[in-house]
């Protein structure tokens, strides 16, 4: 009977964690997509509303909202502190807050490194760093589509399988 | 606010830092200025001093802090808000303004287009030029620029930094707020250069008075002409005239019906007849007040009020009470 049930429990542990890695893929999938949306605002704030860094990251995370949003609204209130924290350091720390957030290292690391470049030189400038961040987020929501079905259904069949296997294993 | 910290805020840490221990609320500082590899020096009070890495305004220059051209790229980032290109139009101008009105002068290599100045780079020199707000310095004044309790086209002369752009800004207030004449008239503000208004995201941060509209960094022909169209203003109040464009937009006013209020650079009436632009305003009687200042005293000495004929209405050499505003 305990034998049946620690069966049971490492089957359904091993599917469980095959289904979280599943819904990772899909949720930084959304993610990307969501920031990739912000990023399309962000960029209309700048080259068409002519906005200073702060207003444009405000209105653009106020419009996008969700966590990613929040972060551009947080940046851009301790912009208009004026505390005298330069800007980059401002962008990587608001970054850091939302760690938890299931995106990559890479993906961190990229949008981090948005920060340093933002609001450097003129507005051809912002078009062009924008537009290869864009770029950058396109490989990447080009690549979880493209391969969302057949990971998604690896992992869950993974985890499925690890569980029987583990299960045959300890029996 | 305190003006102090006001200040401060424009600056990022470590010259925030230095700055910071300057004795004084800044009431009497005019102007902070850096240049890269060369002293930070102050103008406090009208005399210049050197500042100390701690802070204590010097005047050795041995003692003085010297600033790195690198604070000079990130004092420009940190006081445009990281979004210079937001800035263009006031940079190919040669300065920004910023939060309370405050302007910083840049210079460094001009990148030319087209024979026209497409923007600044190796920016190593900043004049930050505090805003002080005269109010009530044209008080004085207004008398001689009324009749029957209605403001007349006034046009102000003087040679620079003899303070036609603080004179107008307080005439502007006092007609716009309705003090010292019989009611109040809507202003029109075409401010090109963001002297009269120092608007800062769209708002003044002078006080114009409650009646009051600002086209901010807008070229003075056009933007009356729009100010006119869109607002309906009683008045309009533009800052340098002389170019032939802006005579045409003061003739368009003119035939609207609206007051004008407006400075330019001369000595004189005269001065003013010399100039092939400037002597058809003369001549065809276009404002009804010319006042002449100088800093003969201090900025801002009135030395003569001559009406459309030039005939003097006020001269400071005859009257005992002295009209320096």
């Amino acid at each position: 009977m305990i034998r049946a049930a620690g069966a049971i429990l490492i089957c359904l542990g091993a599917a469980g964690l095959g289904w979280e890695m599943a819904f990772l893929w899909r949720e930084r999938l959304n993610l990307l997509v969501a920031l990739r949306q912000l990023i399309y605002y962000l960029k209309g704030e700048i080259l068409y509303g002519h906005g200073t860094l702060a207003e444009a990251l405000l209105q653009s995370g106020r419009k996008a909202g969700g966590p990613l949003g929040g972060m551009f609204e947080r940046a851009a209130e301790r912009m208009e502190l004026r505390d005298g924290t330069p800007f980059p350091q401002i962008w990587r720390s608001e970054a850091d807050k939302l760690v938890s957030l299931p995106l990559l290292s890479g993906d961190w690391e990229r949008l981090k490194a948005l920060g340093d470049s933002l609001g450097y030189l003129d507005l051809a400038m912002q078009e062009r760093t924008l537009l290869l961040y864009l770029e950058q987020l396109d490989e990447s929501i080009s690549y979880l589509k493209e391969h969302k079905r057949e990971k998604c259904r690896l992992y869950v069949s993974l985890g499925i399988m690890g569980g029987l296997f583990l299960t045959i294993t300890f029996l | 606010m305190k003006k102090k910290d006001e200040i401060l805020r424009m600056f990022p840490a470590k010259l925030r830092e230095i700055l910071g221990q300057i004795p004084g609320d800044y009431e009497d500082v005019q102007e902070i200025r850096l240049r890269a590899g060369e002293p930070l020096l102050v103008v406090k009070d009208g005399r210049e001093y050197y500042i100390s890495p701690a802070g204590q305004l010097e005047k050795r220059l041995c003692q003085a802090a010297a600033i790195t051209p690198d604070q000079i790229r990130e004092t420009v980032e940190y006081m445009s808000s990281y979004s210079l290109y937001a800035f263009e139009e006031e940079l190919r101008q040669g300065f920004l303004t910023l939060q309370g009105g405050h302007r910083v002068g840049l210079a460094g290599q001009a990148v030319l287009e087209g024979g026209r100045i497409k923007t600044l780079k190796y920016i190593s020199f900043l004049n930050v030029r505090i805003s002080h707000q005269r109010r009530g310095c044209a008080e004085k004044l207004l008398p001689y620029l009324c009749r029957e309790g209605e403001v007349l086209s006034t046009l102000f002369v003087s040679p620079p930094r003899c303070g036609k752009t603080t004179i107008l800004r307080d005439l502007i207030r006092l007609i716009s707020n309705g003090e010292g004449i019989a009611r109040g008239m809507t202003v029109g503000v075409v401010d090109e250069r963001s002297e009269l208004g120092a608007c800062y995201q769209g708002v003044p941060q002078n006080d114009l008075g409650i009646r009051t509209d600002v086209l901010d960094c807008c070229p003075k022909a056009s933007g009356m002409m729009m100010l006119i169209r869109s607002m309906a203003p009683e008045a309009v109040a533009v800052d340098e005239i002389g170019s032939r464009e802006d005579l045409e937009a003061i003739e368009y006013a003119r035939n609207c019906g609206c007051r004008l209020l407006a400075t330019v650079h001369g000595n004189s009436i005269e001065d003013l007849k010399e100039k092939p632009v400037l002597r058809k305003l003369v001549e065809e009687k276009t404002f009804d007040r010319y006042v002449v200042l100088s800093s003969r005293i201090h900025a801002g000495t009135v030395e003569a009020v001559y009406d459309s004929r030039g005939t003097p209405i006020y001269e400071s050499c005859r009257e005992k009470a002295g009209l320096a505003v």
